[in-house]
């Protein structure tokens, strides 16, 4: 089965399910109406979405090459985890409430659509191994630079959240394209 | 004509085989994003540090060094990405306004970091250290930067909504 015929039925799918009555009963709230009756609504939110995503990213690529022993030489792990760590938290939230935003103001055409729903699936991913992450760093970078062992695991994690991002852009990206 | 540079560039085999193609546009368009995200994320950094808002405790050199490689490489994707997306379509950007705009921006925010390393950044060894105070002029340069990075994305945004009003 190719991408796109799975996909097809994918949206099939969804066509069955409550979803559809659901995003059209959200279509007319005055919120939505008002979103869609404002030119630059979409694209304002949108770019807010994008700038959160910068922020997360950007954070994102800083403590994790931090990690991986790229970058922030002149710091301890420490010191880039908290200079960095609450931006990660603010961009995350900044990015779902707009993406709540832009959800209510396209809601057929982003919840009758399975790249939507395969996105949420890896930003739900994303979240887990995020919080994991974090938790994990926060647990040994106080002896970071004086036992090494151990740090395999979280090096690899550091790879696969930038990783996760990406495919979480990627969906974000392809929604505006999906066969729907 | 001006405008038959444009439409050559459209016609060309490059330009034809994106426009055509089904997925070609968007997953450039995707690339694209992974480095504006990238870019704008890593000059953010550098900015407020000028602004005195964050990284506090380390010399702006030091924050430099860790952002100019980021900053370069995804600025690199992004231009390429770009390109390619602008020559499928190159006559109706030529013909948007916020196309033009963007272009626009983007030179300005060159104009604004060249200003920065060859005259601005003079004495930074000194002001840059950690406390030390950020002269007003590389304080105004880091606002201006950040300040025309955020828009750039809006202008990027704008063009996508506008494709078929200016043409």
């Amino acid at each position: 089965m190719s991408i796109g015929e799975f996909l097809f039925q994918m949206t099939e799918a969804i066509r069955q399910t409550p979803i559809v009555e659901f995003s059209l009963w959200v279509s007319d709230w005055p919120f939505a109406l008002w979103l869609q009756s404002n030119f630059l609504a979409i694209p304002g939110f949108q770019t807010l979405h994008i700038l959160a995503i910068a922020v997360l990213f950007g954070s994102t690529l800083m403590l994790n090459l931090k990690v991986l022993g790229v970058s922030g030489k002149d710091q301890t792990l420490p010191q880039i985890f908290n200079r960095y760590q609450p931006w990660i938290k603010g961009g995350a939230l900044v990015l779902i409430t707009t993406g709540i935003i832009l959800l209510i103001s396209e809601p057929v055409r982003n919840m009758v659509n399975p790249i939507f729903w395969i996105k949420m699936g890896v930003l739900i991913v994303t979240i887990i191994v995020s919080l994991w992450f974090q938790a994990a760093v926060r647990g040994r970078m106080e002896q970071w630079e004086v036992s090494p062992g151990g740090q395999g695991s979280i090096k690899l994690g550091a790879v696969a959240l930038i990783v996760l991002w990406m495919l979480v852009m990627v969906g974000g990206r392809w929604i505006a394209y999906a066969p729907v | 004509m001006a405008n038959s540079i444009w439409a050559s560039l459209e016609q060309s085999g490059l330009g034809t085989t994106i426009a055509s193609n089904e997925w070609m546009f968007p997953t450039i368009e995707t690339i694209h994003v992974f480095a504006l995200v990238t870019v704008i994320g890593a000059i953010a950094i550098m900015d407020m540090r000028l602004l005195g808002l964050t990284s506090k405790n380390r010399s702006v050199k030091a924050v430099e060094r860790d952002t100019v490689p980021v900053t370069w490489i995804g600025f690199a994707v992004a231009l390429i990405t770009g390109v390619l997306l602008f020559v499928s379509k190159a006559t109706t950007y030529m013909a948007n306004p916020y196309f033009l705009w963007k272009m626009g921006l983007m030179a300005l925010a060159g104009v604004n970091m060249a200003i920065f390393h060859r005259i601005l950044s003079k004495g930074i060894d000194e002001w840059g250290k950690p406390g030390g105070s950020v002269p007003a002029a590389a304080k105004l340069s880091g606002a201006l930067s950040l300040g025309i990075w955020l828009i750039i994305p809006f202008c990027g945004r704008v063009i996508g909504f506008t494709l078929g009003v200016y043409y």
